[in-house]
């Protein structure tokens, strides 16, 4: 009986249990479940804080080695004839880039494009949802929309500079996928002519560079960065006057770094910097940044400068004593002290846009549109910090503009430019002397594709609207 | 007071009395029938759990409630019989043997079932295979045992997991590992933490009918492992030890010595002159010249060791020849020591077991040891409640230094440093100059720095039985999975990964914390000759991994691995991830006179893990079995003992698809410039779900003259809603979405015959046999073609099937690499000549090309084997026993991946070579398949080909075990129970033609540096009190 009375209570608790357990179960939240470390897209522009952390996140993705970080510049000049990486001892970082024997399928080609894309879309999801944002003020939407766009145009010069022809040979050309924000995932993108590209980062910079106040912080795109970008994007197009203007706003009363600042190891911003990747040793990976590979110790240390370019500096240049015959180092090549370290290896901002660069932009401008004399007095800026007593050039038409170019890659190599005006000069591709792989090839050569990228053979399989037939002359 | 007691006392002995008088003890012996006494034979009061069970001489004693109470006699194997007391005290039976059947009991999804009453495809694996072998974890010793069953051990670390694939691969990139279920509590996270010898069996779920219970979760297959129990009678102490000594598997494709390197660098590096246009003179002064600096050191006594034409001067001293896999591989041992204690009464039943196990490692830095420990108690509170815990406890660490290419992976090193290289400098410390990983001495940098994982696991379940009535029975049961797992990296401040920071330190902790709450009703009648069966259920499940990790760089004191001891701490990190499942469950099974058996199920299961749109999926399967020997109309054959037919049809699920695939996410972490900033991470697809899978399975299990049993498995599996991220164009931001992209179908038939040869009193011969195919086809992708490194994915082939440039050989001419054109390919659209294609001078007869991006990619097979499976052979005369394992893989393919390191032809100068590489082209050796050997070479000669794909068949001796038994008479006189001493041997040899150490590569047939498997050698004992 006692046990009968038992069981019946057991029966009954067991029912209870079940029921409880089923309907309990049956609750919705039971199943709804969000990560800890991430929020919903839907979330993000609820407010200017979450919105405000995107923008960040956006120059964290420009930030990254694969992209402004390291490949841009390091390649950039890898790519030209001044610079060199040891073929040894260096863990074969970017060597087929050097070699010029790059693949489609490279890392070296792959990564830059999806970084760089993935900068456009998260630009895109800031300027597309930011006048959505309820608790934002109109000053902080403008603010946020005008430095996505300048990041935005920012990625897409980039883009379309490495993989695709100059657009002094041809602004029809095929250039990069331009998206400025559909939801369509899967009809793919076809190759926009240049020209489209450049107008599409000209208008973001127009609108930018108007809306945009000047930012002391300059690890941020402001106004004046707008305008600098702008005069890099009319230089490229040849368009003389507009370039010069727009690096005279951009470098409008900024003061030239002194020859101290110089050298001590372009890690840190200055009085000329208009913008500097905002580099923290938390953040970044100290291993894959410029300083890495280009100060002698510390990194990968494998950077050496070409014997031919290092004889281009006058003795009295000071810039002449960023190369260094080291025994112990190297017995062979110079090694190069322009990039240091700040206290720990790879702790350096990345200066991307300085005034001397405008500067320089203004000479060649200038040059191009005959006023020599302004030239001469902009280049005299330049040449006479690091040689004071150097004597204000003469020289006139191409000598002065063939003049300046040259003083570009004194003043900026290892800054990201050379592959560059190489090829919106269209300059022949001239290397000698101790460089481990020579080349001598004029634009008129079918050596000449090897200046452009291919498309990644990633991009042609997965989007719908490529075909290899798509790719770039010469891969 | 006192006096009260004393009453109440008087009282509570008189009851006592009262029902002893009412109660009867029976005695006797029981034996079979040729009168040997049976030991272990249950003896149940009929109706009641009260029970009993013989001694070694097959003697009981048991107390019935009354004297016209009825006996119930069960052994395995022999009749059950029924004996009515009828107020007898001494009760002898004899069983006789079941002919009919071999009726046993099979753990099935969440129940039991017999191998007669079985529907669907099941296997059951004993504990004489899994146990007293030299293996850390339970699946590797399941390779080759079962048809169907894929298991391949990629890599040698110690106490490393295994790839196990029940019946190919039923998806693109979700999981395709089996559930496993442990004492049928679903498992959370990895199963090396169970001691293989505390496994009573292992059953293999293969189709539909058998693991459609389980859902979204069964797509896989699932294996249920079952635990030993105690058994009511005597306590038995077992003791069990084995000491093992293990070597890597094989000796490898031979790599270069010193000298060999020296010469081909200075030839590589006088090719390299003479291809840039310098005169021959030029060249060998030039090779003379920076050999040294290629190669890293001068091996050798004397300054210029090499004549004109870069061979070494006869005679020159060889200071250094380094063989650096010498340096990195050792033999390892392998302890390991078990007791267990079993036993009970009849009401409480316990399972006590603690475990030890060690494996030094045959690589240097690499370890692994184990402690566990088992408790499984049941108890009988009453005549309808019964409850019991089966708990898991272990204790592991592993010293585990990274694969892949990375420089710290020691293996990689063996491999890639060259024999100039000395270990250590002249004042005998570590040597960190080599050319090829600068700054990685892998001897110095075991000794330096430090990769000490630890897991702390916690697997303990709870159940209720009650028995409602004799109809209904319920079951609740509940289940704790945790596990803790720390783990700490440390890198020297001096060399290596942490000498640009001055030391990095990085620690993480996770903890893994699974529960699962089920409730299960079945109601079941017999009728005459028929049986019926419902189940209804319900379950509820959820997990909560969370992770901490921190680092910290800049170390002053070197040797002091923890964070305490750095400068600079590094971002550290925090997160949680969850997920939880609700389902309900029903099964109905219905057999008819022996003859015809009948199930079906039916499961929903509600997960966390799906999109909103898709919350909730529905699972079923039916199931039919047809014993063909016992119709009326079947001829009796004598020579035919059983036939029977199965067939089963139904659908099952995959959910591993990670926690929040079907959410759009902005991720953390994307600081910049010390602000914290967020970042778009994934994609939404709120249709995502779980990847269907119909699979059909027919069987035929038949008997042949008492001695031979086959088996047939026909089965098909039809996967739909593949996940896969489907690539997406950089224009969308993202790479890839996740999304229930394609349907897949694996096909196959499996074979296992098992013979008994001998099978007398004394002599015992078997030999078994299993064979499976598989053949895996991607039937449907919404993207035309997805290329993905070396694999090609498309509709029609398997989802690892190789894509790449077809490798052509040498050109005799100028040493260049060819590669066939393949114009007609569907790599490029055109199927023009390009300008660089010409005649194949080997006389192919096609055209080739040495411009690597010239030749179009073709489909080159897949990596799947065409077949696979076991053959194991018992012998057991008089007290020895022998049996071995064969397991063969044959037909799949490998891209060596670690062979292209060897032979880079002067890309990765500072290489070593594999010997092979000795036989590059010169104008004196034409015809050959390695290009000439030119430093810093731009031929892409060892871009991705055909070159290194390799068939990675083999056959393998996995185990061979000689045992022998004491004599029972010998164990009395030492008053042992038993006593057993064995020499076992794991993976002895292997036939192959593979190049590496080990064919049986990673399932998708590429290489990564693993540590090669091992061989083993171990003796050992056991003994029963």
């Amino acid at each position: 009986m006692k046990i009968f009375i038992m069981k019946k209570k057991v029966l009954n608790l067991i029912k209870t249990a079940f029921l409880t357990l089923v309907l309990v179960s049956c609750s919705n939240d039971f199943l709804e479940l969000e990560p800890t470390d991430a929020i919903s897209e839907k979330e993000v522009f609820d407010s200017y804080v979450t919105a405000n952390s995107a923008l960040m996140g956006a120059y964290d993705q420009l930030s990254g080695f694969n992209f402004g970080g390291l490949y841009n510049p390091i390649m950039a000049d890898i790519m030209g004839e001044d610079v060199m990486i040891n073929s040894v001892d260096n863990w074969n970082w970017f060597i087929p880039v050097y070699q010029m024997t790059l693949l489609p399928n490279y890392v070296y080609i792959d990564s830059p494009w999806w970084a760089g894309f993935k900068l456009i879309y998260d630009a895109n999801s800031i300027i597309n949802n930011s006048i959505y944002i309820p608790d934002a003020t109109p000053e902080q939407i403008t603010n946020l929309v005008g430095q996505a766009q300048v990041l935005r145009a920012y990625a897409m010069l980039k883009l379309a500079q490495m993989y695709s022809p100059a657009y002094a040979k041809n602004p029809e050309a095929p250039s990069i996928l331009l998206n400025t924000g559909t939801d369509d995932l899967y009809s793919g993108f076809e190759r926009a002519t240049l020209s489209e590209v450049y107008a599409q980062i000209e208008s973001d910079l127009i609108a930018a560079a108007s809306q945009l106040e000047e930012n002391n912080d300059k690890g941020f795109f402001d106004g004046r960065a707008a305008n600098a970008l702008l005069a890099r994007l009319y230089l490229d197009m040849g368009e003389w006057e507009k370039s010069r203007d727009h690096a005279k706003l951009a470098s409008e009363s900024l003061t030239l770094m002194s020859l101290n600042d110089m050298f001590a190891g372009f890690s840190t911003r200055n009085s000329e910097t208009i913008y500097s990747i905002a580099f923290t040793q938390e953040d970044n990976n100290t291993y894959l940044s410029l300083p890495s590979f280009y100060w002698p110790v510390g990194g990968y240390s494998s950077m050496r400068a070409n014997n031919n370019f290092v004889s281009e500096f006058s003795a009295a240049d000071a810039r002449k004593s960023f190369f260094l015959k080291y025994d112990e180092i190297d017995p062979d090549r110079y090694i190069i002290v322009k990039f240091g370290h700040n206290n720990s290896v790879g702790n350096a901002e990345r200066i991307c846009i300085r005034a001397s660069e405008m500067l320089l932009i203004e000479a060649e401008c200038e040059a191009e549109l005959g006023n020599y004399s302004e030239a001469q007095n902009a280049l005299y800026e330049i040449q006479r910090r690091s040689n004071p007593g150097v004597s204000k050039s003469t020289a006139t038409d191409q000598a002065l503009i063939d003049e300046v170019l040259l003083e570009r890659r004194k003043e900026l190599f290892g800054e990201g430019f050379r592959w560059q005006d190489i090829k919106r000069r269209q300059l022949p591709f001239i290397r000698t002397g101790d460089h481990w792989v020579t080349y001598s090839f004029t634009a008129q050569d079918p050596d000449y594709f090897r200046l452009t990228f291919p498309i990644p053979q990633s991009e042609i399989d997965a989007n719908p609207a490529l075909s290899n037939s798509d790719q770039n002359i010469g891969y | 007071m006192k006096r009260l007691k004393g009453y109440l006392i008087l009282l509570f002995l008189m009851g006592v009395n009262y029902t002893f008088a009412q109660s009867i003890t029976v005695e006797g012996n029981v034996n079979d029938e040729k009168g040997l006494p049976l030991p272990g034979v249950t003896i149940v009061v009929a109706g009641t759990s009260q029970g009993s069970l013989t001694d070694f001489n097959g003697y009981y004693a048991i107390t019935a409630p009354s004297g016209d109470a009825k006996l119930v006699f069960s052994y395995i194997g022999m009749q059950t019989l029924t004996a009515p007391v009828n107020n007898r005290s001494v009760i002898n039976v004899v069983l006789k043997e079941n002919l009919e059947a071999l009726e046993t009991v099979m753990i099935v999804a969440y129940g039991t079932t017999t191998k007669e009453a079985y529907t669907g495809a099941a296997a059951v694996i004993d504990n004489k295979i899994i146990e007293d072998r030299p293996v850390s974890s339970f699946e590797k010793a399941l390779q080759g045992t079962t048809a169907g069953l894929m298991v391949s051990n990629s890599s040698g670390q110690p106490g490393a997991g295994s790839t196990v694939r029940i019946r190919g691969i039923g998806s693109l990139s979700a999981g395709s590992a089996p559930l496993y279920v442990l004492d049928g509590v679903p498992m959370s996270g990895s199963i090396s933490d169970i001691n293989p010898n505390d496994i009573e069996s292992v059953t293999v779920l293969k189709d539909a009918a058998a693991s459609s219970l389980y859902g979204s979760r069964a797509a896989n297959g699932v294996i249920l492992i079952t635990t030993k129990q105690g058994k009511s009678g005597f306590t038995k102490i077992s003791f069990s030890s084995q000491l093992g000594v293990s070597q890597r598997i094989s000796e490898g494709y031979k790599l270069m010595n010193s000298t060999q390197f020296y010469e081909q660098s200075w030839m590589g590096l006088y090719n390299q002159a003479i291809l840039d246009g310098q005169t021959v003179d030029q060249a060998q002064d030039y090779a003379h010249n920076e050999v040294e600096q290629i190669v890293g050191y001068n091996p050798f006594g004397v300054e210029n060791p090499l004549d004109s034409n870069g061979k070494l001067i006869p005679g020159t001293q060889v200071v250094t020849n380094t063989d650096w896999r010498d340096e990195i591989y050792k033999t390892g041992i392998i302890q390991t020591y078990n007791l267990n204690v079993s036993g009970g009464s009849e009401l409480t039943k316990m399972f006590m077991s603690l475990g030890y196990f060690n494996d030094s490692g045959t690589t240097i830095g690499s370890d692994f040891s184990r402690i566990t420990n088992k408790i499984n108690v049941s108890h009988q509170i009453n005549s309808f409640l019964k409850a019991g815990i089966n708990s898991h406890l272990s204790y592991s660490k592993t010293n585990a230094p990274p694969s892949g290419s990375g420089g710290a992976n020691p293996v990689r090193s063996a491999e890639v440093i060259n024999a100039a290289s000395p270990v250590y400098d002249g004042a005998g410390n570590y040597d960190w100059g080599n050319k090829a990983i600068f700054d990685f001495n892998p001897v110095g940098l075991a000794a330096l720095d430090k990769y000490i994982y630890k897991t702390k696991r916690a697997v303990v379940n709870i159940y209720l039985d009650v028995n409602i009535s004799p109809s209904f029975k319920f079951r609740t049961t509940a289940g704790v999975d945790n596990s803790i797992s720390d783990g700490l990296n440390y890198y020297n401040p001096e060399h290596g990964n942490g000498a640009g920071v001055n030391g990095r330190s990085s620690a993480s902790r996770s903890d893994n914390l699974a529960w699962n709450i089920s409730n299960i009703l079945t109601y079941s009648r017999s009728k005459d000759i028929s049986y019926f069966e419902v189940l209804l259920g319900q379950e509820a499940l959820g997990s909560d991994y969370s992770v901490l990790s921190a680092g910290v760089t800049d170390f002053a004191v070197p040797g002091k691995p923890d964070l305490v001891w750095g400068a600079k701490p590094e971002q550290p990190g925090s997160l949680t991830s969850s997920w939880n499942m609700v389902s309900y469950l029903s099964q109905i099974k219905y057999d008819y006179d022996s003859r015809i058996y009948l199930s079906t199920s039916a499961r929903v299961d509600g997960s966390s893990r799906f999109g909103k749109n898709n919350k909730y999926g529905l699972f079923y399967s039916f199931g039919a079995g047809w014993q063909l020997s016992k119709e009326s109309w079947m001829p009796q054959w004598t020579w035919l003992n059983n036939a029977k037919l199965r067939a089963s049809y139904g659908t099952s699920g995959n959910n591993n698809i990670g926690n929040y695939a079907s959410l759009g996410l902005y991720g953390s972490g994307a600081n910049y410039g010390g602000y914290p900033g967020l970042t778009p991470v994934q994609l939404a697809n709120e249709d995502l779900s779980w990847e269907k899978i119909q699979s059909s399975n027919i069987g035929l299990d038949l008997g042949f003259f008492n001695k031979l049993t086959a088996s047939f498995e026909f089965y098909n599996r039809n996967s739909d809603g593949l996940l896969f991220a489907r690539p997406l164009s950089a224009g969308t931001g993202i790479g890839s979405i996740l999304s229930n992209l394609g349907a897949m179908k694996n096909s196959g038939i499996e074979a296992s015959f098992k013979y008994n040869l001998i099978d007398s009193d004394k002599f015992y011969s078997s030999i078994g046999f299993n064979i499976s195919t598989n053949t895996n086809k991607i039937i449907d992708l919404t993207t035309e073609k997805i290329v993905s490194g070396t694999k090609l994915l498309e509709e029609g082939s398997s989802i690892y099937q190789f894509y790449m440039r077809e490798w052509a050989g040498v050109n005799p001419d100028n040493g260049k690499p060819m590669w066939y054109v393949n114009a007609d390919s569907d790599d490029k659209d055109e199927n023009t000549l390009p300008d660089s294609a010409y005649d194949d001078p080997l006389g192919s007869g096609k055209q080739v090309t040495s411009e690597y991006t010239d030749a179009e990619r073709k489909r080159l097979g897949n990596s799947l084997p065409k077949v696979y499976g076991g053959l194991n052979y018992d012998l057991s005369y008089k007290n020895f026993d022998l049996n071995f394992y064969l397991y063969y893989s044959y037909g799949g393919k490998a891209y060596n991946s670690d062979y292209i390191a060897n032979m880079h032809d002067g890309t990765q100068s500072g290489n070593n070579l594999a010997l092979d590489a000795a036989d590059a082209w010169t104008p004196n050796n034409r015809y050959t398949n390695v290009p000439r050997y030119v430093i810093n070479n731009t031929n892409q000669s060892e871009q991705m080909s055909s070159r290194f794909i390799e068939d990675a068949s083999y056959v393998r001796l996995k185990n061979v075990n000689i045992s022998y038994n004491l004599p029972v008479s010998t164990c009395e006189s030492w008053k042992l129970k038993s006593f057993k001493a064995y020499v076992s041997a794991e993976n002895l040899f292997t036939l192959t033609s593979f190049k590496g150490f080990d064919p049986e590569v990673a399932i998708n047939g590429i290489t990564n540096n693993n540590i090669p498997g091992v061989k083993v050698v171990t003796v050992g004992f056991k003994i029963e009190l």
